[in-house]
């Protein structure tokens, strides 16, 4: 990031106007969400998150499992109804105005599943043609995302045959199709080989090289600190810390030890318990 | 080193029964529901073999016992042969590629797996009944030392038979095409109950016996029942033929042993199918993009897109073909059932249209999650019209020829033809009228589909279910009442002249009060975008 974010704190809770927003100065942020909330019976997954994400930026939202990633991006995609709170992206309200938010976004769920008795070029061309787009255009288009993804050969293959990592790649080519402006993906690269990794990594750093925006979900730091230009940390439904990578990373050597302080799981030792183990003798 | 001592002193027979005993038992404390499932599958099992030994008691000394006792035999030796092909998950001992990792030898795997076999409810009912099967037939003393092998050797052919089937189709069966299979399995069970119901209800009649003569006599010598007639022969002093009997049976179950061991051997050994899936060339017999053939003739847009992807839904996926086929085939075959059974009319043709309307409800759960890629694309209450209209294009699609063609055999075959007007006026309604309510309980009841197994609700929904039938069936009824009223008042004031005004009466009502429900639901699933993905994600 640039040099005159080096010294400033780490931004907790919510950031100020103050902060660059980035590529898109003075337009409205790509997510704004304020006070959202969601329980399932007694369980809080999402505890009052405020949270503003600039547009332009390849930003990472991670935490640990069940911190409310989820939910979270399913309750600003549309996807899942809030008990209370204020989503806007592009600085429309989710709720109110899906017309204007359905077209600009891109998703890819996790734990949901495809139209998977189709072919993955059948899934896209179904898909492009729901989104309004021409015939001939959607074609076009998902012969490149086919050939980009590496999937071109087994573009006639059911989906429900998918491995898991080619599963992910037509999914992101499926979000891509319509040209959205900002790209919500949970967990793009759960459960993906090296090989589809970097393939799905080249196409997301192509498309937000151009302006787009891109927010994904994960746990993996390395991957987060390596992609993402902006992170967001959650933990157990809230929102720890929001910033620049740099800002949030803080005097810490690396983001996962940042993370680990940030989510109070540092020092826990490896248990004593286990002095047996270490192979050899049974 | 000591790891090998250990696996190979270790005595597995009782770890895998125990193994066994614990699978069942977790099974069972799963729910309360499975557990009382479980009980009265297993009372219902014992009762029917119960029963089934009682008369085959009954029948001891008749000339017509033998034929009847080899061809049960023979029966549940199919039943165990189908089994696991049908119901892969019945039994988690029975994959034996879970064990793959552990130090084992083909051996002593055989026999802990085999005696595990033994566990359950099945081996007991085989036992009864093959007990029942050689008391009908046994003369003597030699023919009941001679039974008692026969029952020996029926019940672990049997076992070995499914656990060689399972073992040899274990590719198939972990493999998509297998569970696509399984999912076919209830269409199984149902025909399977018609033809027992069938057979019974033939055999209930005096002097049936004779009939399975042929089919016994063939059957003899098929093994493990061979060792059924066995025990026939050696009560009337043909040792010979009873000594082949028997060792055709040892044969089979060497047989089954050997083949059992080499299928075993070989899945223990070899690679996995999810690693020789990769090296599969994918064949690339389509080139290029764009639709071709018949799907060129669906509308542009939306309506088109939706239809072409239920189609090809209707073929490709097993929940889907199942339930098309459950539906065109029993509307098809109601009538004709209900006019053997003495209610012989014309009008018995709307079944077929009340149960094609039922495909209409619940059209979400019929996506599973997938339908976050509908909810995603739905801004406006025109795309949720558009999205139903095009669901309900697809039925009219196949439905309404299909109408047509039921309404013209119904005229033909249980006549007059004189009624074929208002029989098929009433049947467009009544599709029309269940298309409406079933697009609104699409809207406000749906529910999951688990896609995978012969269930058709997710735990703990079943009330859902029922009551959105029941309410949508009161509701299609409350919708074709007007159409009705106008028949009966035709019939009644005799003007019977007149009745042919219900065809087109019944074509334009059917259209208009379907179009009228789509209308009014579509803004229901506009807004409840949310609850319908959450509703059918469910299980």
């Amino acid at each position: 990031m640039t040099g005159e974010m080096k010294n400033q704190e780490k931004t907790q809770e919510r950031d100020g106007p103050g902060i660059p927003a980035g590529g898109a100065v003075g337009g409205p942020p790509a997510v704004r969400i304020e006070g959202l909330w969601k329980r399932f019976g007694e369980q809080t997954a999402v505890h009052g998150v405020d949270l503003t994400l600039p547009a332009g930026h390849f930003i990472g939202l991670v935490g640990p499992n069940g911190a409310g990633k989820t939910t979270t991006l399913s309750m600003v995609t549309g996807l899942l109804r809030p008990d209370s709170g204020l989503v806007e992206i592009g600085g429309h309200d989710v709720w109110r105005d899906p017309v204007s938010v359905k077209s600009r976004i891109g998703v890819l769920p996790e734990g949901l599943r495809l139209f998977e008795r189709l072919s993955g070029r059948e899934l896209l061309a179904y898909i492009g043609r729901l989104r309004g787009l021409p015939g001939t255009e959607v074609d076009k288009r998902a012969d490149q995302l086919l050939d980009v993804l590496d999937l071109s050969g087994s573009q006639h293959k059911l989906v429900v045959d998918y491995s898991t990592g080619m599963r992910k790649k037509i999914g992101l080519a499926a979000a891509l199709l319509h040209n959205p402006e900002i790209l919500f993906l949970d967990e793009p690269f759960e459960g993906v080989d090296p090989v589809s990794a970097q393939t799905i990594r080249g196409v997301l750093e192509r498309y937000t090289a151009s302006g787009a925006t891109v927010i994904f979900s994960s746990h993996v730091m390395e991957l987060v600190e390596s992609l993402c230009d902006w992170v967001a940390v959650m933990a157990a439904g809230r929102i720890r810390a929001q910033g620049p990578l740099a800002d949030v990373r803080g005097d810490a050597p690396s983001l996962q030890e940042a993370f680990l302080e940030l989510v109070g799981a540092r020092g826990r030792g490896a248990g004593q318990d286990l002095d047996w183990l270490g192979g050899g003798t049974r | 080193m000591s790891a090998e001592a250990t696996a190979a002193t270790t005595p597995l027979v009782p770890v895998f029964v125990r193994l066994k005993l614990t699978l069942l038992g977790n099974g069972v404390r799963q729910s309360p529901g499975r557990a009382v499932g479980y009980v009265a599958s297993a009372f219902a099992g014992l009762l029917v073999a119960g029963l089934v030994v009682l008369g085959l008691i009954a029948l001891r000394g008749n000339p017509h016992a033998g034929a009847l006792a080899v061809l049960l035999i023979g029966i549940l030796t199919l039943g165990w042969a189908a089994m696991p092909l049908f119901f892969p998950t019945g039994d988690e001992t029975l994959d034996p590629t879970r064990l793959v990792m552990l130090p084992l030898r083909p051996r002593p795997l055989i026999r802990a797996l085999m005696v595990t076999s033994l566990v359950g409810i099945g081996p007991v009912v085989t036992l009864a009944v093959a007990t029942g099967a050689v008391i009908s037939v046994a003369n003597g003393v030699v023919a009941a030392v001679v039974g008692i092998a026969a029952v020996i050797l029926v019940v672990l052919v049997c076992v070995t038979l499914a656990r060689a089937v399972a073992t040899a189709s274990v590719r198939l069966l972990t493999s998509r095409r297998g569970r696509d299979l399984a999912v076919l399995g209830g269409l199984f069970i149902a025909l399977g109950t018609q033809g027992f119901n069938l057979a019974v209800q033939r055999l209930g009649r005096p002097d049936s016996l004779p009939v399975l003569e042929p089919l016994g006599n063939a059957l003899r010598w098929v093994p493990p029942a061979s060792a059924i007639s066995a025990v026939d022969d050696a009560g009337h002093g043909a040792y010979g033929r009873a000594a082949a009997g028997l060792a055709l049976a040892v044969l089979a179950l060497a047989l089954l042993l050997w083949w059992w061991q080499r299928t075993l051997t070989t899945l223990m050994t070899a690679p996995d199918s999810s690693t020789l899936q990769a090296l599969e060339k994918d064949s690339t017999r389509r080139s290029g993009g764009g639709q071709r053939g018949l799907a060129r003739l669906l509308p542009d847009g939306r309506t088109g897109t939706v239809m072409l992807r239920m189609l090809r839904y209707a073929w490709r996926d097993p929940k889907s073909k199942m339930s098309w086929s459950t539906t065109l085939g029993f509307g098809l075959l109601m009538p004709f059932i209900l006019s053997l059974q003495g209610n012989r009319s014309v009008y018995t043709a709307l079944w077929a249209a009340g149960m094609l309307g039922a495909q209409m409800s619940n059209q979400f759960g019929q996506d599973t999650s997938a339908f976050w890629m509908v909810a995603s694309t739905i801004s406006t209450a025109r795309d949720a019209y558009e999205e139903l209209r095009a669901r309900a294009l697809t039925l009219a699609l196949v439905g309404v020829p299909y109408l047509t063609l039921v309404a013209i055999a119904a005229a033909a075959f249980l006549g007059p033809w004189s009624a074929f007007p208002e029989v098929y006026g009433l049947s467009l309604a009544l599709l029309g009228a269940t298309v409406a309510s079933g697009a609104t309980a699409s809207a406000l009841f749906p529910y999951s589909i688990p896609s995978e197994g012969n269930k058709n609700t997710a735990a703990g929904q079943g009330s859902l279910v029922w009551g959105s039938f029941f309410a949508g069936v009161l509701a299609a009824a409350a919708l074709i009442s007007p159409l009705l009223g106008l028949t009966i008042g035709l019939h009644v004031a005799g003007l019977h002249g007149l009745l042919w005004i219900v065809l087109p009466a019944g074509a334009v009502y059917g259209l208009g009060i379907a179009a009228l429900g789509l209308r009014l639901a579509a803004p229901r699933v506009a807004g409840r975008l949310p609850e319908i993905l959450a509703a059918v994600s469910k299980g």
